[in-house]
Order: structure tokens, then sequence, then C-alpha cells
């Protein structure tokens, strides 16, 4: 790929990882779906620590891709989790 | 926020336990032990069915004199780490004993099973290397991947065709990849499908260590786990292993069938900065191993009560962790009132067991944990099985309600 991807682009593939990330959730935790992006997951979504690595898993499946742990393992929010996975898709650390 | 300010979740549950006035399902405070099988609580004489001691070694009698000797001999410690000072004949010779039992070439052997997941994974995987585990990984597994510079990826539990996707998706790096797994699950009681895993592993090129924890001792013509009872010696790469349950002892070991896992000494740091196994602890578990692979006898035991309890509490219509019957029983609930009311009921019947909660379980699960010993008499399961039934329909009433 040669350069940036465009603005729009960008935002197209977030919007989609963000979509991806909230029918996982809605697996796990139904009530939990429209949850706001920057919300704390563990209180808003009431989700224990295997139970978010259990989200990850199904967001793994979703998108057909690997995520390590220690990308997600400061991911708090909806929000924070999009950006790590939004880093893993352009290959960036 | 001040720095313990923290512990405001484990500040409420402290809280909450003392304020029931009854014994602790955590950290119950053991008075005395008696046997492998046998202790009192709050006072009153309980049966251990909540012990790691499949074998009921911690009370043999030549374990015992084993290390009542080495204790006159060699005295209480080492106060050394392996690569200094504490790097004695008998850590040798039990490191060699455990290699010849598999027939490979390497044996390390560590001070905690703990620090034997923590100090096999943090030095075979490096940077630029892979740790791929099974989800239900226990904590020792998790803390190793932290400690080693490597990427770490979770696979669905005991899913080979998962497992075979993330391999998929690492392309050459696979070959740089180890594959993580326990062979017997601690916590629901269910065994990897070690045959699948490592075909799935083979074909990609990565490398397989396998955590028999639980169930060297217990499976295998000559009790060394899984791997031995399913031909699967001569395709796994690594076995992790503890002393603490069927050795009845405490430390750990990793087995590698190539030569090279001997150069992990040098490099790993659960195992540099440590000091080692305690000479009496030695001694009691090179016994423990001899008494291991010709304890057909024991292992015999261990299976008739398993047979037995499962058979029983599937009659009794309580729901197990699985349906294959091992030296773990875990009865399943959906709500944690109904858990705790059976490890109570238990406790007051005499019984001691396991009470586990997320998020320590998978899947949200509330479960008793029932081990089983083969120092167990027919007796003791009779009283299990007793006080199992006897509470089956107020703990339903509880599963039911909530």
């Amino acid at each position: 790929m040669s350069g940036a991807p465009s603005s729009a682009a960008a935002d197209a593939l977030a919007a989609s990882i963000e979509a991806t990330i909230r029918e996982a959730l809605g697996l796990i935790r139904p009530s939990a779906v429209g949850i706001a992006g920057d919300a704390d997951l563990a209180q808003a979504a009431d989700l224990d620590s295997a139970e978010v690595m259990d989200l990850v898993m199904e967001i793994e499946d979703h998108l057909d891709l690997s995520i390590p742990v220690e990308t997600v393992a400061q991911a708090r929010t909806i929000d924070e989790l999009c950006a790590g996975i939004l880093k893993l898709k352009r290959g960036t650390p | 926020m001040s720095l313990l300010d923290k512990f405001a979740a484990q500040r409420a549950l402290r809280a909450g336990l003392a304020e029931s006035g009854r014994v602790a399902p955590i950290a119950t405070p053991m008075d005395r032990i008696e046997s492998a099988t046998a202790a009192t609580i709050d006072g009153r004489g309980v049966i251990l069915a909540g012990t790691n001691n499949y074998l009921g070694l911690t009370y043999d009698a030549t374990c015992r004199a084993a290390a009542i000797e080495a204790i006159e001999a060699l005295g209480t410690g080492t106060t050394g780490s392996r690569m200094a000072s504490g790097n004695y004949a008998g850590h040798r010779a039990l490191e060699q004993a455990l290699a010849t039992a598999f027939g490979w070439p390497a044996c390390i052997v560590f001070s905690t099973g703990y620090q034997a997941n923590l100090g096999a994974l943090s030095a075979l995987a490096g940077e630029g290397d892979f740790l791929l585990i099974d989800a239900d990984s226990h904590a020792s597994i998790h803390d190793g991947c932290r400690l080693s510079q490597a990427t770490t990826i979770r696979f669905r539990h005991n899913d080979p065709e998962n497992l075979d996707r993330r391999l998929a998706r690492l392309g050459e790096d696979a070959r740089r990849t180890l594959v993580v797994v326990e062979s017997l699950y601690s916590t629901l009681g269910d065994r990897a499908p070690l045959r699948e895993i490592t075909e799935v592993a083979r074909r990609h090129g990565a490398w397989l260590l396998v955590d028999e924890a639980h169930s060297f001792g217990v499976f295998g013509p000559r009790g060394l786990g899984l791997c031995e009872e399913q031909g699967l010696l001569d395709e796994v790469d690594f076995v992790v292993g503890t002393f603490s349950k069927s050795l009845g002892s405490i430390g750990g070991f990793c087995l590698g069938r190539h030569a090279e896992t001997e150069l992990l000494r040098m490099a790993s740091r659960p195992y540099i900065f440590t000091a080692s196994p305690a000479p009496p602890v030695i001694a009691a578990t090179h016994q423990a191993l001899r008494r291991v692979l010709e304890g057909q006898d024991l292992r015999a035991r261990l299976w008739r009560h398993a047979e037995r309890l499962y058979a029983e509490v599937a009659r009794l219509g309580y729901r197990l962790g699985t349906t294959s019957p091992g030296p773990v029983a875990a009865v399943v609930f959906d709500t944690r009132a109904a858990a705790l009311a059976l490890w109570q009921g238990l406790l007051d019947a005499g019984i001691y067991t396991n009470l586990m909660i997320p998020p320590a379980t998978p899947a949200g699960l509330c479960l008793v944990r029932i081990s089983l010993s083969a120092a167990h008499s027919d007796d003791d399961i009779s009283k299990i099985i007793a006080a199992l039934a006897a509470h089956k329909q107020q703990v339903e009433a509880l599963g039911a309600a909530a």
C-alpha cells in the first residue's frame, strides 16, 4: 500500500470495527450493546477480566484477525479496543 | 487516588466473609491436618475432598522417611540458587530420574509449579516469537506469557480448529510459535483433545508444550500423564509439571524432547533468581516419583473412586463440568448462591471441597470442586455421595430462584 489511507477510508474502517465490537458484545452481554464508546467496559457492561478476554475472541473470529493479549491489556473502553485493533489492522505497533 | 485505594473490592469481600460469621470458603483456615484425607476445621473433623493430593503421597511412610533423612544429612534449606550454591546431587538426580522416565534428554526442576510455567514460557519464547495459549489456561501460564517478550494470542478452549486458524494467520511465524495447553483443566476437570492439537501444531511447524500438572501420576501406564496415555510422547516438545499434586510436595519441572532444552537453565529468570528446593522436598519428591512409576495400585484405587463418584453425582441430577470421569469432579451452577449453599452444606456434613467463582472460572460459572485421592476410603466416598444427595433439593431451589 502506498501513502496513508484517506481520512474517509480510515473513518469507515474504524466504524466497521466498532460495529463488530458491539456485535460481539451483544453475544456476551446483550443489554450492553449501546453503551458509550468511552464507557468503562467493566462497569457499564459488567464484564470481568475473563469476559473481556472472551469478548476479544469473539471479535477475532468476526474480523478473522488474531489480537495479541498485549494489544488489549490496557483497553478499558470500546474506543480503546477499537484504537488497538485499528493499529493492528494497519500493521503499526 | 492513593496507593491502597485499589483494594476496595477485596476489602468488601473480606468484610462480607467476616460478617457471615461462618468458616470462610476462600483461604479456609485449617486447624490441623491429620492425614492425606482428614483435617480439623473450625474444631470439627472433616474429610478433605478439595486438595490436589491425588495419590495421597503427602503421608506415604517412605516419602516422609526420605524427607527426614535428608534434613538430618543436608539440613533444612539450600539458601542458594541452582546457579550458585544450591545445585546439590539430589536436584540433579531427580532431574535425571524424570528425564529417564520419559526417555527424554533434558529436565529442569523449578522451586514451585508456578515458577515452572513462568520459567519455561518466559525463556522459551522471546521477542519476535509467539505464544498461542488455550483461553482457559492457568494463571501461571498467563503470567509466564507476560514475563516473556513474545506476542501472546489466545485460542478457544479445547478447540483445535480455532488453533488451526490462528496458526494459519501466523504463516511462516508458526515455526517460531509455542502452543501451550494443559492436558487436564483443573476447574471443570475436562481434558484437552491432545491428539488433534498435536496434529494441528505439527502441520504448521509450531512447537507444543503440555502442562500435565493435574494429570501426572494419574494417567498413563506409568503415571507420566495424558501424553503417555495417548501415546504422544514422541510428538510433544515440552512437558511441564508440578510436584505439589500427585507427588505430594512442592516444586515443578520442565522436560524437553530436545537436548537444547538444557540451555533454558542459563536464561530462565524464575529458575536463576530464586533459591533451589530444600533437601527434604527433593528427597520426598524423588521417593514419590518412584512410587508413581510403580503406582498402578494407587491409580486403580483413584480411578475406582472417580468412576463411582461421577456415576452417582450424575444419577443425583447434578450438572458436572465434564462427563469423562477423572480425579476432579466439578459440580456446576448458574448462581453463586447455589454453589455456596452446596459448599456450606458439604462442610456442615464434614466434607471440605473447593468453592470456585468468577473471574477464576470460565464462562462465568460457579462451582463446587471435589477432588479425589487414592487415600480416600470407600466409606469416605460414600459419605461424600450421601451429603450430595442430602443437599440436592435445597441447592436446586436456590439455583432456580436466582
